[in-house]
């Protein structure tokens, strides 16, 4: 089969070293080790404890990356999440100011991103005609706004209590975030490659009439997979207020859908559905962490580190693209096709 | 008349028209009638002159079912050159400058529907990194320096004449007229409905998309010098993020985000739409914090309305051919 | 064998933006400044004063931080990477007062000194504060400048920044207070508090709202650098009756200022951002040498001028005023709209 791991249902790729190698999965890990070597070389303070010490800022985001993958797979998007991460960290704010203890604040945080989710599922299952990207563009402005209209005008609102320590806690010189993030990668692989539920997203990502036809409740597992995005940006903006002890509802999560579809893309998932897996996204996304951890030691503009992320974005992707399309003719003419190269 | 009423909900135009209308009344009505004023009507369509021009060249993208979302980018890189072409005094000649703009964005376009088009790469990634790229290279290009005020005269002085309702109505027309009058017009609508049987009836798919993101581009760029002219100033950020607007304005027009629906009508409706939402919502006595709120709200209700409308006049339309 | 060859020049090409992007790193830094954001020209010039100010001091160690985007999330990248590679003072220009406490404390605890210019945050969280201008000057100054503009009496209306700028509220909210405790400004009456988000188009829109809605309009306030630029072009080529005053770039709003109908600001304020990056980068330099530790009393020389650190009202922590704001009028913004 191809570089990009097309796991279909019809056709699971046989491993064998040779071929994890030259998959996009494998192609990321040797890139991820490229780019722990060249940052170690470049700058003197790129070492374990310092990538361990600006980690928790760009690993919360990546929360978001396996529910955001789910919703690729199916051929849609999402980009109301980082609108979403700053709804529910604002509720958090209040409900932490309020004095309600610490199990009661993640409740209500992590309620407001499902019920944010799921209003997301809601409008686009009860009229599964309108496209994603336009409903939850109106979701985005519409949670950004309520969570403006909360705070008021003033300065941003302060979380107001020491009781978030034990997300911001360290185990050794590892944040207990990055335990989390893996934690909850192993659970959504799980889900994805292990169940039902998760056969039946790639499903509905390559053929949405035949998944209706095949059974399949399309709708459900929709509303499901948006409900979950919801929620995944709440326990994003959980691990995100250890950081950033305060919200702005112009600024709180901003942008985070994109940085997020970009991991994904770049660790495989085809935005047009039914391909990609969590590991390819998982890596990709800790390559962009440690690539823009990297080149912030060795003081570069910022600017240019966007732009060196966009170039790597388009190029990957132009390559794995390539060899994706000659796989694909391969594969018409031996099809079912394990054989190595 | 119930004929009537059923192409009235039928079509989306139409349906987007009377909405617009009431909104219309609604606005004047709760501004104390200063709303229709022609004057008032002039600042909505050239303080949205941005996003009604980069709307047109967003309904042929999304006609062949891609998306751009670099066009934002492309404006800053391209406003930000001129705005500096201008300070430096390099080139003062305003035409001249607008042609510079429009071939810079030309250029990023170019290389964005060769990467859709010959890359095979999905148009929201590569328009996605090609964003980061163009928004770098405008902040490259400002250098520490914004182009505003006396150092954009020249463009400043054109964005007060009737120069961008000009540039505005010539745009539609010209889109108007290729759209539906010309082959490749006719090309863009096939690809959008059946890029297959486009294919294999002859067209050649690959030029037609790389001419769309080009054209997208030559937009893109033009809007780049129109809002150096309108706002007299060149920044790096401006209008970041207002891709969505624009891609907004076209889907609450009726264009399909899968390709092959949207009309170029529907997408100037779309447009003014917005930019009513836009120019209404700090008139009617609404504190400024609620703006945001309440315009995500009606861009909801408008697709929600929409969605029910067509399902109505489907519906009816089944009940009539049962009969 | 292709894919092979795709996956080695994706790695060649990462790992060589890596390398090539360290050739421009000079050194370890141990001065740093953290601006607002890049893209906005009022933070290049304290950059640049900043820089100055370091190479007059023979100073090499120093590193500018410009970060992606104007937000919290994007300044505490910065400063993370710059408390890993063990700087030892951070003069930062915050984005918001309470959102970067997490990350300044951790600073703190590695024995970086931390200093804030332009826009403070917590006193707790800083060391000192080089102030542009004392918040009740600014607002003094402004609503003495509404004042004028409009005679003694009439409508007035503020066209600011984003609902949760700091600095912007704060000057707000002092102007509010000015002019509820003197009686002298009683006939002045504050018909809006317009947000145009620092963008061209909203705060044109909010403008020509604003002149809509209130047809009695006398004067317009904008004390945000992009607000002002927008409202002055909407009012000149409109040649509309009401005026503007507010804080502006000389370099940018040369082209509206004047006293005839034909220019729409008779005169602005501000200070010069290039000394308040001068002020940062000597107060920087004290401060890692012990020559102040951020009490109130402290002094150290800038040059030929001693400055300084006087106590923030109400607190006993300190701030460095870098003097009164400076007003812009046509008799010498051809002098300044040069400099800055």
């Amino acid at each position: 089969m191809a570089g990009k791991s097309g796991r279909t249902i019809s056709a699971v790729p046989v491993r064998s070293w040779k071929k994890l190698i030259l998959s996009w999965e494998g192609a990321l890990v040797v890139i991820f080790i490229a780019v722990l070597i060249a940052g170690r070389i470049m700058s003197p303070s790129f070492n374990l404890n310092s990538v361990m010490f600006m980690m928790p800022q760009y690993l919360s985001q990546l929360f978001i990356v396996f529910p955001m993958a789910f919703v690729l797979i199916m051929g849609e998007i999402d980009i109301s999440v980082g609108s979403i991460a700053c709804l529910s960290a604002t509720t958090a704010c209040l409900a932490a100011n309020a004095g309600l203890p610490l199990p009661l604040m993640i409740l209500v945080c992590l309620g407001t991103g499902l019920a944010c989710g799921a209003l997301n599922g809601f409008v686009l299952t009860v009229w599964p005609e309108l496209p994603p990207m336009i409903v939850t563009l109106g979701t985005q402005i519409i949670f950004r706004g309520i969570s403006e209209v909360v705070i008021g005008a003033g300065s941003s609102l302060k979380y107001d209590s020491d009781n978030l320590s034990p997300f911001a806690a360290t185990a050794g010189p590892v944040p207990v975030v990055f335990f989390a993030v893996v934690v909850v990668a192993v659970l959504f692989m799980i889900l994805l490659s292990k169940t039902t539920f998760g056969r039946r997203l790639y499903a509905i990502g390559s053929n949405r009439t035949a998944a209706k036809y095949a059974g399949i409740g399309v709708n459900r597992v929709r509303f499901i997979v948006y409900a979950l995005a919801g929620l995944m940006a709440a326990l994003c903006a959980l691990f995100l207020l250890t950081q950033i002890p305060a919200v702005k509802s112009d600024e709180f999560g901003k942008g985070f859908e994109m940085n997020v579809i970009a991991m994904c893309v770049f660790g495989g998932i085809a935005t047009t559905g039914g391909k990609g897996n969590l590991f390819g996204a998982f890596i990709a996304g800790m390559t962009i962490v440690c690539m823009r951890i990297a080149l912030g030691l060795i003081n570069v503009n910022d600017n240019v580190i966007t732009i060196v992320i966009g170039v790597l974005l388009i190029v990957s992707v132009l390559i794995s693209g390539i060899s994706r399309f000659k796989g694909k003719g391969k594969a018409k003419k031996k099809p079912k096709s394990v054989t190595a190269d | 008349m119930k004929a009537f009423l059923r192409k009235l909900s039928g079509n989306h135009e139409i349906s987007l028209a009377i909405i617009l209308v009431v909104l219309f009344i609604v606005v004047d009505i709760l501004s104390g009638f200063t709303f229709h004023g022609i004057g008032n009507i002039g600042e909505i369509f050239k303080n949205n002159s941005l996003t009604l021009i980069m709307s047109l060249g967003m309904l042929c993208v999304l006609l062949t079912g891609g998306i751009d979302i670099s066009i934002t980018g492309v404006l800053a890189f391209a406003g930000m050159t001129v705005g500096m072409l201008q300070k430096y005094n390099v080139i003062k000649n305003v035409p001249l400058l607008f042609l510079i703009a429009i071939a810079i964005g030309a250029l990023c376009g170019l290389l964005n529907g060769v990467v859709i088009a010959k890359g095979k790469v999905s148009p929201i990634i590569c328009t996605l990194g090609a964003m980061y790229i163009w928004r770098g290279l405008a902040t490259v290009v400002y250098n520490g320096e914004w182009a505003s005020g006396e150092n954009v005269a020249g463009m400043s002085a054109f964005g007060n004449t009737a120069g961008p309702y000009i540039i505005l109505a010539a745009a539609f027309v010209v889109y108007f007229v290729v759209m539906k009058w010309t082959p490749f017009g006719r090309k863009v609508y096939a690809i959008g409905s059946n890029r297959e049987a486009a294919q294999i009836s002859g067209i050649n798919v690959d030029r037609v998309e790389i001419l769309v993101y080009v054209l997208m581009g030559v937009l893109a760029g033009l809007a780049g010098a129109l809002s150096v002219s309108l706002y007299g100033s060149a920044q790096p950020t401006m209008q970041d993020g207002k891709e969505m607007d624009v891609i907004a304005a076209c889907v609450i027009g009726g264009v399909s985000m899968s390709g092959g629906r949207g009309t170029v009508v529907g997408t100037l409706l779309g447009g003014i739409f917005y930019a009513v939402v836009y120019k209404a919502l700090p008139l009617v006595g609404l504190e400024s914090i609620w703006q945001n709120l309440i315009k995500g709200v009606i861009i909801l209700a408008v697709v929600v309305i929409n969605v029910v409308s067509q399902r109505i006049s489907r519906r009816q339309t089944l009940a009539r051919r049962e009969i | 064998m292709k894919k092979l060859t795709a996956l080695l020049l994706v790695t060649v090409m990462a790992a060589a933006i890596l390398v090539s992007c360290g050739g421009a790193s000079s050194g370890s830094a141990e001065y740093a400044l953290v601006t607002k954001a890049s893209g906005n020209a009022y933070n290049e010039k304290e950059a640049e004063g900043f820089v100055a100010a370091m190479k007059a001091q023979g100073i090499t160690s120093y590193v500018v931080k410009h970060p992606e985007k104007a937000t919290v999330d994007a300044q505490i990248a910065v400063i993370n990477s710059l408390i890993a590679q063990g700087v030892k003072s951070i003069a930062i220009a915050a984005n918001d007062a309470n959102a970067l406490s997490a990350t300044l404390k951790s600073a703190k605890e590695k024995g970086i000194k931390i200093l804030t210019l332009d826009s403070d945050v917590a006193v707790a969280d800083r060391l000192t504060f080089c102030n542009q201008a004392g918040v009740q000057e600014v607002g003094q100054a402004l609503i003495d400048a509404v004042y004028d503009i409009a005679s003694g009496a009439g409508e007035y209306a503020i066209l600011s920044a984003t609902s949760q700028a700091t600095n912007q509220n704060a000057w707000i909210d002092a102007m509010k207070a000015i002019a509820a405790a003197d009686s002298k400004y009683k006939d002045l009456t504050l018909v809006e508090v317009a947000y145009g988000d620092d963008e061209p188009q909203k705060s044109t829109d909010q403008t020509q709202a604003l002149l809509q809605k209130y047809p009695n309009l006398k004067v317009i306030c904008a004390p945000t650098t992009v607000g002002i630029m927008a409202a002055a072009k909407v009012l000149q080529d409109k040649k509309s009756t009401v005026k503007l005053t507010g804080l502006g770039l000389p370099s940018e709003m040369a082209a509206y200022i004047g006293n005839d109908a034909d220019h729409s600001c008779p005169y602005m304020f501000l200070w010069n951002p290039i000394d308040l990056g001068k002020l940062a980068a000597y107060a920087s330099v004290a401060l890692v040498k012990g020559d102040i530790d951020g009490t109130v009393g402290g002094t150290f020389m800038m040059g030929e001028t001693q400055y300084k650190l006087t106590a923030v009202e109400g607190t006993n922590a300190s701030e460095i005023i870098l003097g009164p704001p400076f007003k812009f009028d046509p008799s010498n913004i051809n002098e300044w709209k040069e400099v800055y």
